[in-house]
């Protein structure tokens, strides 16, 4: 049975919100996603999944907060703590089984409320082997960027240009909150923070929802809908002790790929898929991302951005909204974001940031520091 | 405020600040009690052995990675290891910036599964991949049985 997207629905991503509360961001979002949908939460969805973890909502329990503003009151409602591609996973099945019609993802990110995000974000780390250690989270990916830079022979000068490309993507897209016009030579001159990521490398927290209506392909007929396939979806997650895992590769999203691929029946990825939207929260993370989905030959990411083949008119656009370096840290939201930003090119709605002639393209997500999970999906427009 | 009627006067948003409250102890375990017994009063740390995968992890974990097989066997982890990735950091815990850069490092050992992270006690431009270090511990009084027992890892010719 065939899963489509019938509905998207986004709210700008901003540094701060400080009229909304974080309900009213998701209500803002999921209105948005049922009008595109011309769906009836209250009547017509079957099934509700919300994306999030309770340390980055400030309360405990998250999953019991959900219903009211999304329109799910008295109805199935379910929450991954994980980021949202895990959740359009999650739907993908439910609907798959035969006993839904139409569900709904939602993640969103309200940091802007995190008074203490280091704290948040260092709540992660192994409370016995790396957290009384005392240092910075982020310390984490400048020892992965220095393994990953040293065994694919990548420069800083290809981190800069991925942070130069997506805050300028950004600019054509009216959603984006770190939309600037950025050189390279900016990057590498911002200050260091975490050697080889500097200050510009590094992207910064925002506000936003996303909502995707996802209905079977029945259903959808019956809809008259357009849908954008979900061809495949996949998900994987590398050892939780940062000593053990892969430090020079992000075999999490290598893993989650093989599936996704598997599903869409897609053998040569990087001939069959158009365009790509992947985790860029540090710029090299882009890189390391494109080389495990197998969109480029391990070592050449790197080669490949300085020359502008991820450039909106190159051969593989690479987040052409702009990324996260470009829209900002949605936390939880960002792969939902990805696979929405997906879902609007292929059906030839992302307005002035639309690639031409896309029919194939890949979302790809990573659940930050310090995880090593990932999940990717590849959504395909047409027949 | 509703969505019909949005505010747009910053003057009036309302907000709660508050906390959330979470203390807790951490036990170490069964593997991590071994390990940081053996490093409190014997200064030396242990990895434990997968016999069946012939595999030796640090951190010390009772089940296998890869077989999913409970591990009872330990062994000592060599004195000498290497530097496998570095970073300065020159942002504290709180994202305060810092006088002077801290180095951290992934430091790996021969016939190890895993390594540890942790500071390495080099000047910035003495950091580098491949430096041959071992593990600077504090004195043996002042030894609790925890990670920072290790006050870092020192270059082992300085």
């Amino acid at each position: 049975m065939r899963v489509g997207i019938i509905g998207v629905g986004m709210t700008a991503f901003r540094p701060s919100t400080p009229e909304y509360s974080w309900k009213e961001l998701m209500f803002e979002a999921a209105s948005r996603a049922y009008a595109d949908a011309g769906v009836d939460p209250r009547t017509e969805v079957d099934s509700f999944v919300t994306c999030a973890e309770d340390y980055y909502e400030g309360f405990g329990i998250f999953d019991e907060f959900t219903p009211d503003q999304i329109g799910g009151a008295l109805r199935p409602v379910c929450t991954v703590t994980g980021d949202g591609l895990q959740g359009l996973a999650n739907a993908f099945m439910q609907i798959q089984t035969g006993l839904i019609d139409i569900a709904v993802v939602e993640a969103h990110s309200k940091a802007s409320d995190i008074l203490t995000l280091e704290g948040i974000i260092e709540h992660g780390l192994d409370p016995i082997w790396n957290k009384p250690l005392g240092g910075h989270p982020f310390l984490i990916a400048g020892l992965e960027a220095d393994a990953f830079l040293r065994k694919t022979r990548t420069s800083a000068k290809a981190l800069a240009a991925v942070v130069a490309k997506n805050r300028k993507n950004a600019l054509r897209n009216p959603l984006a909150a770190y939309a600037a016009n950025v050189d390279a030579a900016q990057v590498l001159s911002s200050p260091e923070r975490f050697t080889p990521l500097r200050a510009l490398d590094i992207a910064a927290p925002a506000d936003g929802g996303v909502v995707l209506v996802l209905a079977s392909e029945a259903a959808a007929k019956r809809r008259h809908a357009n849908p954008v396939w979900i061809r495949g979806i996949g998900w994987a997650s590398d050892s939780p002790t940062l000593e053990t895992r892969d430090w020079t590769q992000a075999a999490y999203a290598q893993l989650a790929a093989e599936m996704a691929y598997r599903l869409a029946k897609v053998r040569r990825p990087a001939t069959e898929i158009d365009f790509a939207e992947v985790d860029d929260r540090f710029s090299y993370k882009e890189l390391q991302h494109l080389e495990a989905v197998g969109l480029a030959k391990k070592g050449e990411a790197g080669r490949t951005v300085v020359k502008g083949g991820y450039d909106p008119g190159g051969a593989l656009p690479v987040n052409v909204a702009g990324g996260s370096l470009g829209c900002g840290n949605v936390f939880e939201a960002t792969g939902l974001h990805r696979a929405a930003e997906v879902a609007l090119q292929l059906r030839g709605d992302a307005g002035s940031h639309q690639i031409d002639g896309v029919r194939v393209g890949l979302a790809q997500s990573w659940r930050y520091i310090p995880s090593a999970t990932g999940a990717v999906a590849v959504l395909g427009a047409g027949q | 405020m509703t969505f019909l009627d949005r505010t747009t006067d910053a003057r009036r948003f309302r907000q709660w600040e508050g906390n959330m409250e979470a203390d807790y102890i951490y036990t170490s375990g069964v593997a991590g009690e071994r390990f940081f017994v053996a490093l409190r009063d014997g200064g030396k740390m242990l990895a434990s052995r997968c016999v069946a995968c012939n595999l030796d992890y640090l951190p010390p974990r009772l089940f296998c990675e890869d077989c999913f097989a409970e591990l009872s066997e330990f062994v000592d982890v060599p004195p000498e290891g290497r530097v496998a990735a570095v970073t300065m950091a020159h942002l504290d815990r709180r994202g305060t910036p810092l006088s002077r850069p801290q180095v951290w490092a992934l430091v790996t050992f021969e016939g190890i599964r895993g390594g540890l992270v942790h500071r390495l006690l080099v000047p910035p431009a003495k950091a580098r991949v491949g430096l041959a270090v071992r593990a600077k511990l504090k004195a043996r009084g002042d030894r609790v049985g925890a990670v920072t027992d290790i006050e870092g890892f020192e270059p082992v010719r300085s």
